[in-house]
């Protein structure tokens, strides 16, 4: 509708306040029309190069921040600027400096790959002269050579995702927007597309992904932001907020789990030093300690609960999952037992579902 | 490959883009389109195999006892394949544009829709260049079905072709002008019903739901002062009436209007600008709400 060639690129390079930063969000808040808050004040700030993960459960808020990070909305609140860009006022160079791999597969399942790129070429105004190379570059880049003529109907869904992203990159846009890119794909297709994403971002590209996989985010990402409820609940890497927040978990099922038996060994655990100062949860059939020391600490547990008279029937020590970080971070900041109940169920459910 | 991750490496965030022409973008959504029609064997059958089978069966099964029908309204010199001509023409026009729609929630569905938007090319030439495609299979379709009611005819009675389309090259014109504009009436319709419904199913089934029942609603099969009045009534309302009358005018090189008694032009004019202006106004109409909801849809405001 606008004519993009006749904005003079001057103008935009005015305007930009931080150069340095790919993607600085401030505050945006996405107010649905029914009222729902999707997205409330999230602040981001993308170093260029940085490979950045935004980490949250289904209906966080990822992917309502994601589009309006892409001018696909505009927020209710705050304001959005990539690559120096306003997305309010200059959405146009912001779509011009940017790629995107929205959550859905967004590919012509009646193209071949090689089409879908030449499409993706065009689109973008990618000289003629230079197509040819870039589509070869890039179906090497995803290992898409040998199906190149192939029409895409056919293709797993790792396949389709890796065509997805190879196409998100034809006009090589300085940050990649990915929106939960590897979900739903069984784990070899995974650590495949993992591979991809570290080389586009190694080749200097700065790449903004969610996802809801702890796994992935502390794989791939330099930085992560987690989400909960629409709001980013703590920033850091993903080894400092592993160690910060996620404690592991020994969960020990009682031989006799009576109220009393419970009681006195949680009255056990708690004397034992070694745990350091542990989160102690009971459940019908035993007790859930949670720990950064719960490993080193085992024997004494074993030894602390043999000395009360409450004997272990089974036992289970387990790394912490996006689900620990979340619960002790909920732990933290809202203190409220209920709500925090409220989310393992969800959690759970959504573990199941994936 | 080497030169691919050098140029990544001195990247700036300054690096964009191009972006098109808006005619350069609405050629790269034609051809598109026109790729995606081509491979796609629903649109191969019901553009070009589908006609083939209905005119022929209609022609074999109705002929003899239309025959009877047309020669009380028209007298003799009309056969029912010229007749029928111009129903098929409406009728393919019609399963054609009323599936217009289909293309556009599949893009919806798949993500297509947000990576055009979030590309620089703009959504009135993604639009415009997808209207287009359509444009080209409904007029292939029409002179296909054109080609084949003449050889029906030369092998049934032996005619020339200016007996089949007696208005000659103007008249081919005219009847591919004609179907144009009625397709838009569908097509607007159409992608209506996608935007709204957002399911693929759906547009689907109220492009049959109507536009079966629309086609025995008019003079498309047999002359409407032939069928029952409350048909008669109801066709008044019918684009496919005017469609038909339209085509069948021009075909036959006679004012042949059904619905409304026009005396103001001469000839075949008596139909064909009623007709024609009747088809303008609900292809204007649905087409502003069908913009009106696209527009709606690829706004950035939250909904």
């Amino acid at each position: 509708m606008t004519n993009q060639q006749s904005q003079p690129t001057q103008n935009a390079v005015e305007q930009s306040r931080e150069p340095d930063l790919a993607i600085d969000a401030e505050n945006v808040t996405v107010t649905y029309d029914d009222g729902t808050e999707a997205v409330r004040g999230v602040s981001l700030r993308v170093e260029n190069g940085e490979f950045f993960g935004f980490l949250g459960s289904n209906g966080a808020g990822k992917t309502t921040t994601i589009k309006s990070l892409v001018t696909l909305l505009d927020p209710t609140h705050g304001s959005v600027r990539i690559n120096g860009y306003d997305a309010a006022t200059d959405p146009q160079m912001v779509r011009r400096s940017i790629g995107y791999m929205p959550q859905e597969t967004s590919i012509d399942r009646e193209l071949t790959p090689r089409e879908n790129l030449r499409l993706a070429c065009t689109l973008y105004g990618v000289p003629a002269e230079q197509r040819t190379d870039r589509i070869e570059a890039l179906l090497d880049l995803v290992d898409l050579q040998d199906v190149a003529d192939t029409r895409a109907e056919t293709f797993s869904g790792g396949m389709k995702k890796r065509l997805d992203a190879a196409t998100a990159l034809v006009h090589r846009p300085p940050v990649v927007f990915l929106d939960e890119p590897t979900t739903g794909l069984d784990p070899e297709a995974r650590l495949r597309l993992w591979d991809y994403f570290d080389r586009i971002n190694e080749q200097g590209t700065t790449v903004f992904l969610t996802t809801q996989y702890l796994k992935e985010a502390d794989r791939l990402c330099d930085r992560l932001s987690l989400l909960h409820d629409g709001q980013v609940v703590e920033t850091g890497s993903p080894a400092a907020l592993k160690s910060e927040f996620g404690a592991d978990v020994f969960e020990i099922t009682l031989a006799n789990p009576v109220e009393k038996q419970i009681e006195r060994g949680v009255g056990a655990i708690r004397r034992i030093d070694a745990l350091g100062n542990p989160t102690i949860q009971t459940t019908d059939d035993g007790i859930i300690v949670r720990s950064q020391r719960v490993r080193t600490a085992a024997s004494e547990l074993f030894a602390a609960l043999d000395d009360v008279g409450v004997s272990v029937r089974d036992f289970d020590v387990r790394s912490p999952t996006l689900d620990d970080v979340f619960l002790s971070l909920l732990d933290d900041s809202s203190g409220d037992g209920n709500r925090t109940e409220t989310d393992r169920a969800s959690l759970a459910t959504q573990e199941m579902s994936t | 490959m080497t030169d691919h991750s050098d140029e990544h490496r001195a990247a700036d965030t300054t690096r964009k883009a191009p972006g098109n022409s808006t005619t350069a973008d609405v050629r790269i959504s034609f051809k598109r389109w026109l790729v995606k029609n081509v491979r796609n064997p629903y649109v191969v059958f019901t553009s070009l195999v589908q006609p083939v089978i209905f005119f022929i069966l209609f022609v074999e099964v109705f002929g003899a006892i239309a025959d009877g029908a047309l020669a009380g309204v028209f007298g003799s010199d009309i056969s029912y394949v010229t007749y029928l001509s111009p129903a098929i023409i409406i009728m393919s026009t019609l399963s054609s544009a009323a599936t217009s729609g289909i293309g556009l929630v599949d893009d919806m569905e798949a993500g297509m829709f947000d990576k055009m938007r979030v590309s620089p090319m703009s959504n009135s030439a993604m639009l415009f260049g997808k209207v287009l495609s359509e444009v080209t299979r409904i007029v292939a379709q029409t002179l296909l079905i054109l080609l084949l009611g003449y050889l029906l005819l030369a092998v049934k009675h032996g005619v020339a072709f200016d007996q089949y389309l007696r208005t000659g090259v103007a008249g081919l014109i005219g009847v591919v002008l004609v179907t144009v504009i009625f397709g838009g009436v569908f097509m607007a319709y159409s992608n209506i019903v996608a935007l709204v419904s957002r399911d693929q199913e759906a547009t689907i089934l109220f492009a049959n739901l109507l536009t079966f029942p629309l086609l025995f609603i008019s003079s498309a099969f047999l002359p409407l002062s032939t069928l029952p009045e409350w048909i008669q009534t109801l066709a008044v309302l019918n684009p496919i009436t005017y469609g038909v009358d339209a085509v069948r005018a021009v075909m036959l090189g006679e004012n042949l209007m059904t619905v409304i008694d026009v005396t103001a032009f001469s000839g075949i004019w008596n139909t064909v600008v009623p007709a024609v202006g009747v088809l303008v106004a609900y292809a204007a109409l649905l087409g502003t709400v069908a913009i009106r909801l696209l527009r709606r849809a690829s706004k950035r405001a939250v909904q």
